[in-house]
């Protein structure tokens, strides 16, 4: 275990404990997006740079901002997640995790000594050689979470369509039409 | 060595874009001045050209007031994150061939994904202004960040989706494989001309000038995100805006206009060709500052995904197919 090992894993369990520990939801959303900029160096580190970058500009960016950006819209100034309401979830979500733990380390203790890096690698983790992989090998997996994420995004503009669908109506002109009746009544 | 030789590139591409800067804000009051027939800044020294400084100074020991309502932490922080992704983003751009800049080579890092690395740089740097919204505790700022993570994603989507196009022709990411090709084959606006007016404009709304400069609209939201900071935290993100334009008056003519290349066969000059470019594509946002309105939030919304991003995508798979059908990166 080398010095970056040991900093990256104390940074990732620790931000990820302030992120599921911090009162305040914007401070939880910056934690979260902490723990993704380490993720992203560990990636470094093993020579997955594309992964890397990716990971920077999908999570950390774009899908953290909306994150953020929905916690602002909801919550009001103060983002205080406040008291805790569902307090009997806690001991069956320290089980769940104790369960979880527990089939990791089984899962792992079939797996002998870890590869050196040297032959993990994947040239320099460039996107040509992973596109290849991607886009060769792996091709229907891909296109199977390409259909997952597309039923996912069409389901989701489904579910907030309004019940009938009316032509849209300029706020100026409602506005008049309701002046209009309040006039003639 | 080969790191200190690095840092000290860096400290120096960091005293070069700082000294922009500060000509950036004169150079700006002056011609601006000159569009609406005013004088502009000219008290200071010479031409008025000693202003940054004064302006420096002022700013400086004005008192640091924070807000009581604010979120100390993060708007202490926000505008630190500004700063510093905003200075980050020049690092990768070339200024010239290996070697030109006295035998050293004058980029700071060379990397093999070097667009990738300007797209995670501006995404970061957005949660500089959205933050600030946030932590200052107050309805305008509030409203102004929210708007800049809206509007960014938006235009950062048809940003990306704009560059796909050359990445595929040049069949690399790296923005010295970009301007060595186009060195060889012609600049890429040729190649690229819908791609290049795409990336042009969601750049205008990446760094928040006119027409995009809705975060700070200063009619509806008072100063936007930055109505609650003053003194120091204030320039702060003033240099952060005005680092956002002096990078991608930059970035373009590296990436459509042939970047140190020299133009119409005229001898290559490295640095000085991508100055005269840079200042071309300053002066093009001044005038479209002076000269142009501000759009509706809505509409600059609905433009960015019914307009732009459609048009980017169109042309990428168009890109695509063609490169597909002739077996490869050209």
């Amino acid at each position: 275990m080398s010095a970056f090992d040991l900093i990256a894993g104390v940074l990732l369990v620790a931000s990820a404990l302030a992120a599921v520990t911090l009162k305040n939801a914007v401070h939880a959303g910056l934690a979260l997006v902490g723990n993704f900029l380490v993720l992203a160096m560990v990636y470094f580190a093993l020579e997955a740079q594309f992964l890397g970058w990716i990971q920077i500009i999908v999570y950390a960016g774009a899908v953290m901002v909306l994150f953020l950006f929905v916690i602002m819209l909801l919550y009001d100034a103060k983002a205080d997640v406040g008291v805790d309401r569902l307090r009997w979830m806690r001991p069956v979500g320290a089980a769940l995790a104790a369960v979880f733990f527990l089939a990791l380390a089984y899962a792992f203790s079939g797996v002998g000594p870890v590869n050196p890096l040297a032959d993990v690698k994947l040239a320099g983790g460039l996107p040509g050689p992973l596109g290849k992989l991607l886009y060769g090998l792996w091709l229907y997996i891909v296109l199977l979470i390409a259909v997952l994420l597309f039923v996912a995004t069409v389901s989701a503009v489904v579910l907030v369509q309004p019940q009938t669908r009316k032509a849209r109506v300029k706020p100026q002109v409602s506005e008049r039409d309701r002046e209009l009746e309040e006039v003639g009544k | 060595m080969t790191y200190l030789i690095t840092a000290l590139k860096g400290l120096v591409l960091i005293l070069m874009l700082l000294f922009a800067f500060a000509y950036l804000t004169w150079a700006m009051r002056r011609v601006l001045a000159r569009f609406q027939i005013r004088l502009g800044p000219n008290r200071v020294g010479p031409l008025g050209l000693l202003q940054p400084i004064a302006d420096a100074v002022k700013a400086i020991f004005k008192e640091d007031i924070s807000v009581s309502k604010a979120d100390k932490f993060v708007y202490w922080l926000a505008p630190v994150i500004s700063f510093t992704f905003a200075l980050a983003a020049f690092a990768v751009i070339p200024l010239g061939p290996e070697g030109s800049l006295f035998g050293l080579d004058p980029w700071v890092a060379d990397l093999n994904l070097g667009v990738l690395y300007i797209f995670a740089v501006a995404e970061l740097a957005v949660y500089g202004i959205f933050l600030s919204g946030w932590a200052s505790g107050s309805k305008y700022s509030l409203l102004g960040g929210l708007r800049s993570a809206a509007g960014l994603v938006g235009y950062e989507l048809a940003l990306g989706i704009a560059l796909l196009g050359p990445v595929l022709l040049v069949g690399s990411l790296s923005l010295r494989d970009i301007v060595e090709w186009q060195g060889e084959h012609g600049w890429l606006i040729l190649w690229q001309f819908p791609a290049f007016v795409v990336y042009l404009i969601a750049a205008l709304a990446e760094m928040g000038r006119t027409p995009f400069d809705f975060v700070e609209a200063e009619q509806e939201l008072v100063g936007g995100f930055s109505t609650e900071y003053n003194s120091m935290k204030f320039v702060a993100f003033y240099m952060a805006e005005l680092l956002h334009w002096i990078t991608a008056a930059a970035l373009i003519p590296t990436l459509f206009l042939g970047g140190w290349h020299a133009p119409f066969g005229l001898p290559d000059i490295p640095i000085l060709w991508l100055f005269i470019k840079w200042a071309v594509f300053v002066f093009l946002v001044m005038w479209i500052w002076a000269s142009w309105f501000r759009t509706r939030y809505d509409v600059m919304i609905r433009f960015a995904w019914g307009v732009l991003f459609p048009v980017a995508l169109a042309w990428f798979l168009a890109t695509a197919y063609w490169v597909a059908s002739k077996g490869g990166a050209v």
